[in-house]
């Protein structure tokens, strides 16, 4: 086996072991990264220089046997709307070309001090504003299962680097399913967080709201091992619960699903899906009930009709604000003008993409005078009632098991210049934000022409154990993904 | 025809800096005046992608006192909000405010009026927001119009404020700048801000419109840049002439925002090129709602201070003074400790309020100092007041020894010593000997006197001021005058 | 509600994003198409939902009054597009008369 394929809990052993060397580790999957680029283009930097020599530390260590973090030596990628200190994070924008910010977002400051490594920042659809990572400033990245396909967005690069082996893990963010629709799309675990549970602190906000940071791995103990890290109380996020985190590698110790209730929704059942997504999701049923849960019949009816556009009022309405600081004064593109009025127009003119000004002026709309009431209050009481039925649902199950997307990743260009209809494949993930509830994306097959078919499970508040031992069982019945060649045996 | 009349309408709206030691969403310092520009700035001040907000636990208390000193409903349950507009000065282009739901309502201000009576000029509300960045002009002089560029110091961005806004209950310029002074001295006593006008910790914008006496009501106009009581006054006073003057003629107020000019005395309309902003305000969903716990307002009425016209009044019934003596000496809480300090330390309450009134205010002028660092300590002032309490020495006497002190930093003994200022006063002997050496310097004077020529006494007059000078004060007239009366025998 | 040309300058202005003819074309056709989307919430009954309850699942503590110097000064100011000296740069920002 080669290194780059190992998972999490595999190089955390090899390293123990002196089976190979951190070095040894990172050599490998950067090799794999550059050798495989050319063709789906994840990722926006490298950080080589920094990488090898934390991994020649961490070498160091293991020699002179000092007590390393749990996550010393594993190589890792993050999407590019997460801040990393003295390197450049794009968000995949022209407006913030090589902005350097002076932090590190939260969740890269613990990876760090659990001794993890980072190897690169991956592309994304601009702010994470779209599904298919084709809204990069920077060029499109391919789906490494079928090239001519999209890994799926916002956190496509991300998506994309874990499921072709460039890393065993990496970090993408969630605002209506930029974790969990990637995840399906490339054929690997993706786990959105319940809200509050991951810091934000140092994510470039889209919708402050509705964005949670979460992992992308191959197997369920590396999601695991990731979370446990990652899931740190944060005192600088005020949306950040100062609850106490359990060890989630417990949660993969589950040796049934009996006793456990898992839902199926109503209005889901009938939507038209691509038949081998519906076969993929069928065979999860089936699963399901083989290792022991009861299937229970929950009626969900706000969520399919009116989550959309919830959903597409409220983000792009918190977007537009948070989007505002982009002016060219302080940081990033800043065109020439005479005038501060011009320095703002032709700086944001120039620098944001046509989805993200859409976005921002949606946003605008629906916030100004006049139309606040008809379209954004309505739309934040439209989220109660959605909020409140999965409340009221969660009384009768534990999980919801529901498709990720409608259809497997579809081609590129295919609905690029469709907005609508590309917001359309967010049906079933974007609720799940709306709530603020945990969402987990897994491989259940391939279509036959080679496309992974993902499922989404969606927990309770703060019941990401739920998911993850739905996870560890899921993976004990059919087996860890192979890694995806991209074109190349 | 009948006369017209004209009736201001004048509202307030206040900013008060609260005297918090770290910013309302950061901890960056809040001390920025002096500071070199852009050092009191981290990523969340500074709106730096990826920053957020987190909420200081003293600007709430700051925030509460001052409410309840307003007299004002505190609402346990409140939110801030996001108020969106694009200014160089502002790094998020949104400043946190609270919107709907401000931290507290319905309160008043108690103002004196001009016949002695009291007024209350009601407040609307008081909310938390964040102050914006400071912005220097590159211009000739220094102003916004016309500078091709200006520089951004985001040191003051974050820094806590209080928003005051007051009903359209003040109904002169005197008012106006009366309530401001109650205002000012309130948020003092408070400890929870400096509210200095001339150095931006409170700020004021007023808001006046003029009412005629044949039903017609002008539009109201904002009145910016008002950096003192005395702007504030003149500037309103303006203002009204100016809309009173449109009405009159017939003309129509625009409603607009002008700008004092205090070296001209005008105000003059702004030149806004955008449109009136819509600042698309939404719950701020980066913090959660600012909610009180149970009994949180009641333990911060615990720890109010005594307010000032708890103090007058105080004042007034504990040491007998009246009510403009005791507004006078309270204030400021430093110099109501001062003579508190004097009246403990065994000073008359009555002597001790002439004597901080009169003396002490004069030499703090005179010297251009604070009550806290005036050259006599209260405990020493008294014991001076009460060698006058207990006439071992005159008041004119106790004067010269007071200035002497006052002047030169040295002792009470010292300062007698020099003056030559003896407790009892100068009588006996040495009194004799005194009006010996004036009747020898003034001999020709003396002999007016002893040849009879001195028809009205108005000489002898003269000797007897001549003594009681010398004396300064501490010779007994009667006495001086018989001792006088005996030598001028001999 | 329908939404015009004028209404997409408007808002553009406001959101202070410089906008080209076609693109305002561009823009009034998505906003046409998507504002149908929105109003179809309108069947919802809504009655009686607060949409921003005062009340929390979890108190958050506020944080303790306490100055800290951040690091972050040079490198915030060296990402300047325009740095001058101590200062953030922006251009004129009120034109003379």
């Amino acid at each position: 086996m080669e290194l780059f394929e190992l998972s999490v809990a595999q190089i955390i052993e090899g390293l123990q072991n002196r089976t190979f060397s951190a070095s040894e580790v990172f050599k490998a999957c950067l090799n794999r990264a550059k050798m495989l680029e050319p063709r789906i283009s994840a990722l926006l930097s490298f950080t080589e220089e920094s990488g090898m020599a934390q991994a020649e530390a961490v070498d160091k260590a293991l020699a002179s046997g000092e007590k390393l973090g749990p996550l010393a030596g594993v190589p890792f990628i993050v999407k590019d709307n997460m801040c990393t200190k003295g390197i450049p994070t794009t968000c995949a924008s022209k407006i913030l070309a090589q902005w350097k910010p002076p932090y590190n977002a939260a969740v890269v400051d613990f990876l760090d001090e659990a001794g993890a490594i980072l190897m690169g920042k991956a592309n994304l659809d601009e702010f994470a504003m779209g599904g298919s990572t084709e809204h990069s400033a920077y060029g499109v990245t391919s789906n490494p299962w079928k090239l001519d396909c999209v890994p799926g967005g916002s956190s496509g690069g991300s998506a994309a680097s874990v499921a072709a082996g460039y890393v065993p893990f990496s970090l993408g963010s969630d605002t209506g399913g930029s974790i969990r629709q990637p995840a399906a799309f490339c054929g690997i675990y993706g786990l959105k967080p319940t809200y509050g549970l991951v810091s934000r602190r140092g994510l470039v906000a889209f919708a402050s709201s509705l964005d949670q940071i979460g992992p992308f791995t191959r197997t369920a103990e590396d999601m695991a091992l990731v979370l446990d890290v990652i899931s740190q109380k944060d005192d600088h996020d005020s949306t950040c619960s100062r609850r106490s985190r359990p060890d989630y590698k417990k949660a993969l110790r589950a040796d049934s699903l009996k006793g456990r209730k898992i839902g199926l929704i109503k209005e889901t059942l009938g939507y038209k899906l691509d038949p081998e997504i519906k076969e993929a999701f069928d065979k999860t049923v089936k699963f399901c009930k083989e290792q022991g849960a009861e299937i229970v019949e929950i009626s969900l009816p706000t969520m399919i009709e009116y989550g959309l556009p919830c959903y597409y009022i409220l983000a792009p309405a918190e977007a537009s604000s948070n989007l505002a600081r982009f002016d060219g004064v302080r940081y990033g593109l800043s065109e020439d003008a005479a005038s501060l009025i011009d320095l703002y127009m032709k700086t944001r003119a120039e620098g944001f993409g046509v989805e993200v000004k859409r976005r921002i002026m949606v946003g605008t709309y629906v916030l100004s005078s006049g139309y606040y009431d008809a379209y954004y209050l309505v739309a934040q009481k439209v989220r109660q009632l959605i909020k409140r039925e999965f409340v009221n649902a969660f009384k009768s199950v534990d999980t919801i098991l529901l498709p990720t997307a409608p259809t497997p990743a579809f081609r590129k260009g295919e609905l690029v210049n469709d907005p609508i209809q590309m917001y359309m494949a967010d049906v079933f993930t974007l609720p799940v934000n709306l709530a603020g509830l945990p969402g987990l994306s897994l491989n259940a097959g391939f279509s036959k022409d080679g496309r992974p078919l993902g499922v989404q499970f969606i927990g309770s508040w703060w019941g990401e154990e739920d998911l993850l031992s739905i996870a560890a069982l899921h993976e004990k019945a059919y087996g860890t993904a192979p890694i995806a060649q991209g074109g190349v045996c | 025809m009948s006369e017209l009349t004209f009736t201001p309408v004048i509202g307030l709206e206040i900013h008060v800096q609260l005297a918090t030691k770290s910013k309302i969403f950061c901890s960056c310092s809040t001390d920025y005046i002096g500071a070199v520009p852009n050092t009191n700035v981290c990523p969340v001040c500074l709106g730096l992608p990826g920053s957020l907000p987190v909420l200081n636990a003293k600007v709430v208390e700051y925030g509460v006192k001052a409410a309840l000193a307003l007299n004002c409903t505190v609402n346990t349950a409140t939110r801030f909000h996001r108020k969106n507009y694009f200014y160089a000065d502002l790094p998020k282009a949104y400043q946190i405010s609270q919107y709907d739901l401000p931290l507290a309502e319905k309160g008043y201000v108690e103002i004196p009026t001009e016949d002695g009576g009291r007024y209350h000029v009601r407040i609307t509300r008081l909310h938390l927001e964040e102050d914006a960045g400071k912005l220097v002009h590159e211009a000739s002089d220094g102003r916004l119009v016309g500078a091709d560029q200006s520089f951004v110091d985001y040191n003051r961005g974050g820094v806590p404020l209080a928003e005051i806004v007051s009903e359209p209950d003040i109904r002169s310029a005197a008012e106006a700048k009366e309530y401001v002074a109650r205002l000012r001295q309130l948020v003092r006593y408070l400890g929870v801000s400096d509210g200095d006008m001339e150095k931006g910790s409170l700020r004021v914008d007023a808001n006046i419109s003029v009412k005629c006496s044949d039903g017609r009501w002008g539009d109201r106009a904002e009145v910016k840049n008002l950096n003192s009581l005395r702007a504030l006054e003149r500037a309103l006073e303006y203002e009204f002439k100016r809309q009173s003057q449109l009405l009159a003629e017939g003309k129509t107020v625009t409603q607009e925002t002008r700008h004092w000019n205090d070296v001209e005395g005008v105000t003059m309309a702004t030149r806004s090129k955008e449109e009136a902003h819509d600042y698309r305000y939404f719950p701020e969903p980066d913090l959660p709602p600012l909610l009180l716990p149970d009994g949180y307002v009641d333990k911060i009425k615990e720890t109010m201070p005594e307010l000032p016209w708890q103090k007058v009044d105080r004042f007034e019934k504990s040491y007998k003074l009246n009510e403009t003596d005791a507004m006078i000496l309270t204030e400021h809480i430093p110099l109501a400790d001062f003579y508190e300090a004097c009246v403990k330390a065994g000073a008359s309450p009555q002597r001790a309020s002439n004597w901080v009134r009169t003396e002490v205010l004069r030499i703090m002028n005179e010297q251009k100092i604070e009550i806290e660092d005036f050259p006599i300590k209260p405990a020493v002032l008294a014991q001076l007041v009460s060698k006058v309490d207990d006439n071992k020495i005159s008041t004119t006497a106790a004067r010269e020894v007071f200035d002497m002190m006052a002047a030169r930093r040295i002792s009470l003994e010292e300062a007698m010593s020099e003056c030559g200022v003896e407790e009892g006063g100068i009588s006996g002997s040495n009194l004799e000997n005194m009006v010996r050496g004036i009747l020898k310097n003034n001999a020709d004077v003396v002999e007016i006197i002893k040849t009879g020529q001195d028809k009205k006494g108005k000489k002898q007059k003269f000797l007897q001021g001549l003594i009681m000078k010398e004396a300064r004060g501490q010779a007994d007239p009667k006495e001086a005058a018989s001792v006088l009366a005996q030598l001028l025998e001999e | 509600m329908a939404v015009s040309a004028d209404d997409i300058r408007h808002v553009a202005a406001l959101a202070r994003l410089e906008i080209t003819d076609d693109e305002v074309q561009a823009m009034h056709q998505h906003f046409e198409e998507i504002l149908g989307y929105f109003n179809r919430l309108n069947e919802l009954d809504l009655e009686g939902i607060d949409a921003f309850a005062l009340k929390v699942d979890e108190e958050i503590p506020w944080r303790e009054d306490k100055a800290v110097q951040s690091s972050v000064r040079e490198d915030a100011l060296d990402e300047a597009p325009y740095r001058h000296g101590d200062f953030f740069r922006v251009p004129r920002i009120v034109e003379e008369d």
